[in-house]
């Protein structure tokens, strides 16, 4: 059974941020190739996100998106307050259009690029948010 | 253990009754596995929840450490 008060705080934090993702390290720095994609593809897509490392909790992590989302594993990404996806979603949504929709912005003409060498203007995401 | 494909494939088909399922071993080291599925079932679903149908299908696999990453690509059957 997850822990009340974390899965309080997951709760207020997906209330609270319209796109947010649960990832395996940060956006600059991501652990894991499936958290490097979606973080990837939200980029190509331009839209404003908070970003959770899971890393440092995972397993108490894993019991509250369980409870809530029915959902073990990481990357997550909630839109709206809801579950979207993982990986494979996230870039089946991304790659059919559905993705931009879901998120109320327009689809961008290039498919995401692999880590840019230079990344133009300041990053998107805002700064990765704490858990306790 | 290594994940048995066969039983991991008529797992998913006995769970969705008229679905066909292909599960395929990504990185030839058995625990990483992917599973195509066309069924009726996922008519009108989002995708996480077709993806959720799949993944309770093997559940036991998941649960018992046969598997420990199944990607999922879903598609209505007609």
């Amino acid at each position: 059974m997850a822990d009340p008060q974390l899965k309080e705080k997951v709760e207020e934090l997906i209330a609270a941020n319209p796109v947010l993702l649960f990832m395996k390290g940060t956006p600059d720095a991501p652990r894991c190739g499936f958290s490097m994609r979606v973080v990837q593809v939200l980029e190509a897509i331009n839209v404003d996100y908070g970003a959770i490392d899971v890393l440092p909790a995972l397993q108490p992590l894993r019991e509250v998106t369980t409870e809530i989302a029915d959902w073990q594993t990481f990357p997550q990404l909630y839109v709206n307050g809801e579950l979207l996806g993982g990986c494979d979603i996230v870039e089946e949504m991304f790659d059919s259009g559905e993705l931009a929709e879901a998120l109320g912005v327009e689809q961008p003409a290039e498919a995401p690029q692999p880590a840019p060498a230079a990344p133009s203007g300041p990053p998107q995401q805002s700064p990765p948010l704490q858990i306790e | 253990m290594a994940a048995d494909l066969a039983e991991l494939k008529a797992m998913i088909e006995a769970a969705l009754p008229d679905a066909e399922a292909e599960v395929s071993d990504e990185t030839g080291t058995g625990d990483h596995l992917l599973a195509v599925v066309r069924a009726p079932q996922f008519d009108g679903l989002s995708r996480i929840d077709q993806h959720r149908l799949v993944k309770a299908a093997v559940k036991e696999r998941f649960d018992d450490g046969t598997i420990h990453a199944l990607s999922v690509k879903t598609e209505v059957a007609g």
